[in-house]
């Protein structure tokens, strides 16, 4: 029966996806009917996922761990999952056919990544992740008019499955230096092989697979088109929920190594200083705001691997701080797409013209939003920048925390040219005002309060993120 | 210290609240009742400048050292601290902000386009304002320097004026590349400092090897110097001010941009002492270079707003020199030239403003013989040049005094250098003085009406403090002297 207790906000989802398996089956499409249920299900869902918040104990053979870290993840991971369902009630860049489908999969995925966070042991991790990425392959490549993204779909798969070829080379490697594939086994032994290139090697090529899951430099190059490509509500399921279960498992592997090697610390300091400034420098000239914030992902992928990179208790728990940050304000981003580009078109920069008079609080909440992710306080973003800077400072890296401003200073640019566009530009033609549903209303000053609730209070939640770290060791 | 310490009523946190309240007052007032906001606007502002007009007169100068301590705690796990308090250093920064945000609301009266924004933006600013001065915790410190600098964006770019777009984009990155190098500093500072603290001042307790201080200095000062306008990191100001609506400039030029001084004096030279000493030759350099060629740059300018921009330059280099002398008196002409120069430029913005709004142009060829048409608006803005130039009986004149009696004795040459650079800076305000306001009358202007009595208000009171603490500097220079004589005596 505990075992059960452990395992339920993964069954809460299993029971969702189940009930949109049934409806697929129907002949007949009812959406509202669908995004009524889906809503629902998703709620119930979080709910579960947070009364199951202090639960701890292993499942499944010690494959399967629950604990603080794994359950803050369910939660952010649920948390992602209810917004995008609850942004999906007009859901027009998908066929109505297959609302079902999009609801089916999207449960779907999110147990896969529940079931990722929690997993110990090198082989249900790759199970997890693949079919994580499977549903999102169909979920990507489900955008009515798929003929004229049909690029999207093919490059995401083909790219994801080289990654996910890397990665279980890498933990054959592993393996075969270690000879387990258990992570509790795996942090004994392997501080001790950490200096043999197959050891390095291995955890380089494991920790790429999830790379390419958070879109860090070089294996970004999917990030672009996919956001572009696909739907926007699937577009905010990858660029919010799906980076969180990334983050998680980056921490979880680095953390094995906690005798850390200098050459992989090198390595990822590389990682991230690349993948910020590329990031950073690309989304400069880019006039569709998904492909902007596709680049500005692959930034901050390389911010939350300074905090990783530090591999200390305050370091990992910066990243989480840092992640759950970038999940609010980038949900808060997408939000507003979506209510803006009601009909699913992908919204260019200009068309934003004019948007504080069509709809103040879609303004202020992009704004907020745009300005958590250029890390200007009070919002959350600037004190997840702080946690994870400060952690990089303990270890003595100057050089890395000067970059990382810097180019939190060329981010500022574009996003400052997105917030020119809400508040400054004159629309060239008459816009419709933008209907703000009430619930919109409520979740975006909820929204805009969490954002600045967190980032003047930290005090409450850094703890929690510490204790959950400390799990980790 | 223990983890928390409130001595009676949190006055300065009250003061800080004032303008967050003003801020959520306004967001809550419908955007068509501009009258309204306005004078809610005002409301919040005449109280946060009663509150520092009596934290003035409570300050105890005999006993100097912090007063009105207030330390809670923030956060555990990093060491961050709510720390507010108030010393001789900061106190004539808090009423200049006061003083400031009120005559520039006031100033602001006429505004009709996106009233509701404006005045929630400069409220947004001023918060960020009052916490750089009241707060002695790093973290704090730099969390209100970045929520001070990002509203600038806004206001220059929608309610601005020549180029304000351009203006608006180069201020904000040149100012945030500058937060850019002190968040680094201060992380660096925290984390050598080893003992898990925020605190600025027992973080000074702890004290830095002399390789720390000489990374942070320099880091710090060319971060804050930044919006001190350092030469050669000035670029953006003059361009600033001349695209800024006419209260976005008084309080930039009057109160932002002695955040950067101040940022140096209170963290860089706190902290670092023997780095200032290392580097102290180097900040007496720009400062000296920044003085001649803001004043000579300033001769060529035919627009009044740049012609104010560069003498801000070449005024701001005089804080920079007072600072690098390391001595009572310099730091004692430093600070009280911050305090007389903020609300000098405020009366030249606000003179400026007056006559561009109702002329639409500020070209000094094409004005002319204004002092015959409006001569009130006239003798503000002369007044604030004469006080620019340094005349007796006006503040900033006891405020260069200190800082060049300080500099000639301990750089002989770049002090003397600087003199003859404040010459230069008197020949062109006398000759923007002479082209705009005398000489042959343009008749375009003739019907223009002069500053009536209520708009006339906020000029007379700024100009009122200027004389006033011309006359009597010693009320000034008591409180600063009390806390910069314990603070000199470290380097």
């Amino acid at each position: 029966m505990n075992d059960f207790l452990l395992f339920l906000p993964e069954f809460s989802f299993i029971i969702a996806a189940l009930v949109f398996f049934v409806f697929s089956l129907k002949k007949t499409s009812a959406p509202a009917l669908f995004h009524g249920w889906a809503l629902t299900l998703a709620g119930i869902g979080l709910v579960v996922t947070v009364a199951a918040s202090h639960q701890e104990g292993m499942l499944f053979f010690d494959c399967y761990r629950v604990d603080l870290f794994s359950q803050i993840f369910k939660i952010l991971l649920a948390l992602g999952t209810v917004w995008v369902v609850f942004s999906s009630n007009e859901l027009k860049g998908i066929d109505p056919r297959q609302h079902a489908e999009f609801y089916f999969l999207v449960f779907v995925c999110t147990l896969a990544m529940m079931m990722l966070v929690s997993a110990v042991e090198l082989l249900t991790i790759y199970v997890s992740i693949e079919l994580s990425s499977y549903s999102l392959y169909l979920l990507v490549s489900m955008r009515r008019n798929a003929d004229q993204y049909v690029e999207t779909g093919i490059k995401y798969f083909m790219i994801g499955v080289t990654a996910s070829a890397l990665m279980v080379f890498g933990i054959s490697l592993l393996f075969g230096v270690t000879h387990t594939t258990y992570m509790a086994k795996l942090s004994e032994t392997l501080p001790n092989v950490i200096r043999q290139p197959a050891a390095v090697i291995g955890l380089l090529l494991t920790l790429s697979g999830f790379f390419f899951k958070l879109a860090l430099f070089p294996f970004h190059i999917w990030a672009p088109d996919v956001y572009q490509g696909a739907a926007n509500q699937v577009t905010a399921y990858i660029a919010t929920a799906s980076k969180m279960a990334a983050a998680a498992m980056i921490i979880r592997f680095t953390g094995l190594s906690s005798a850390a090697s200098p050459d992989l610390v090198k390595l990822l300091i590389g990682l991230s200083i690349l993948s910020m400034s590329f990031g950073n420098l690309v989304a400069i000239i880019q006039k569709d705001i998904k492909r902007l914030l596709a680049y500005s992902s692959i930034a901050h992928a390389g911010y939350i691997l300074i905090g990783i990179l530090s591999m200390t208790g305050r370091g990992y728990a910066s990243a989480i701080y840092y992640a759950t940050a970038y999940l609010i304000m980038n949900y808060a981003c997408f939000m507003v797409i979506m209510k803006i580009a009601g009909d699913g078109h992908n919204l260019q920069i200009k068309e934003l013209a004019g948007l504080h008079k069509r709809s103040p609080l879609l303004a202020l909440t992009l704004m907020l939003g745009l300005f958590g992710l250029a890390g200007i306080p009070p919002t959350a973003g600037f004190t997840g920048k702080f946690l994870v800077f400060a952690a990089a400072l303990e270890k003595g890296y100057l050089f890395l925390v000067i970059i990382g401003m810097i180019n939190a200073t060329i981010s500022l640019y574009y996003y400052l040219v997105v917030i020119k566009a809400a508040y400054l530009l004159k629309p060239v033609r008459e816009y419709a005002a933008v209907p703000v549903d009430t619930w919109t209303r409520y979740l975006s000053i909820a929204l805009i309060v969490l954002m600045i609730y967190l980032g003047i209070f930290p005090d409450q939640f850094v703890s929690l993120t510490e204790a959950a770290a400390r799990t980790l060791f | 210290m223990t983890s928390m310490e409130m001595a009676g009523f949190p006055i300065l946190s009250a003061i800080l609240m004032t303008t967050v309240f003003g801020l959520l007052a306004i967001i809550f007032i419908p955007a068509e009742r501009t009258k309204l906001i306005k004078q809610v606007s005002l409301g919040f502002a005449t109280l946060g400048l009663v509150l520092c007009i009596w934290l003035y007169f409570a300050y105890d100068h005999q006993r100097g050292g912090l007063q009105f301590v207030e330390r809670v705690l923030w956060v555990k796990s990093l060491g961050i601290y709510w720390f507010n308090a108030v010393d001789g250093i900061n106190l004539p920064m808090l009423l200049l902000t006061a003083v400031v945000l009120f005559t520039g609301i006031w100033t602001m009266w006429e505004l009709e386009n996106r009233v509701k924004e404006f005045f929630a933006l400069v409220f947004l600013l001023v918060a960020g304002v009052y916490g750089v001065f009241m707060s002695m915790d790093l973290f704090w410190i730099f969390v209100w320097y970045d929520v001070s600098l990002f509203p600038m964006y806004p206001l220059i770019a929608i309610w601005g004026g020549t180029r304000k777009e351009y203006g608006a984009m180069k201020l904000t990155l040149y100012l945030l590349a500058g937060s850019a190098l002190i968040l680094p500093a201060i992380l660096y500072l925290w984390a050598q400092g080893g003992a898990n603290t925020f605190d600025l001042f027992e973080l000074q307790r702890i004290g830095f090897s002399a390789f720390d201080q000489k990374l942070t200095f320099v880091m710090l000062y060319l971060g804050f110097g930044i919006l001190a306008a350092v030469w050669p990191f000035h670029t953006w100001s003059p361009v600033g001010h001349v695209a800024a609506p006419t209260a976005v400039s008084m309080i930039h030029a009057g109160v932002l941009m002695k955040l950067g001084a101040y940022g140096i004096l209170r963290i860089a030279m706190t902290l670092c002492p023997e780095g200032t000493a290392y580097w102290s030759n180097l900040m007496a350099f720009l400062a000296c270079v920044g003085i001649v060629y803001g004043a000579l740059v300033g001769l060529a300018q035919t627009d009044l707003k740049y012609v104010i921009g560069y003498s801000s330059v070449s005024h701001m280099g005089i804080v920079g020199l007072g600072l690098a002398t390391m001595t009572v008196g310099g730091i004692n002409g430093a600070v009280f030239q911050m305090f007389a120069h903020g609300i000098m430029t405020a009366l030249f913005f606000s003179s400026v403003g007056y006559i561009y709004d109702r002329t639409h142009t500020k070209i000094i060829p094409e004005l002319g013989g204004l002092s015959k048409t409006m001569p009130i608006a006239s003798s503000f803005f002369i007044i604030a040049a004469l006080a620019g130039i340094g005349v007796p009986l006006m503040a900033s004149f006891w405020a260069e005094l200190l800082v060049f009696i300080a500099a000639v004795q301990v750089f002989p040459v770049g002090g003397v250098l600087a003199l003859a650079g404040l010459i230069v800076s008197a020949l062109f305000m006398l000759r923007v003085v002479q082209k705009t306001f005398y000489g042959e009358k343009n008749p375009r202007w003739e019907h223009i009406p002069d500053v009536n009595p209520f708009m006339a208000v906020p000029r007379i009171i700024l100009v009122s403090i200027i004389v006033f603490f011309g006359l009597f500097p010693k009320l000034m220079l008591d409180i600063i002297q009390g806390t910069v004589i314990p603070f000199a005596s470290r380097f």
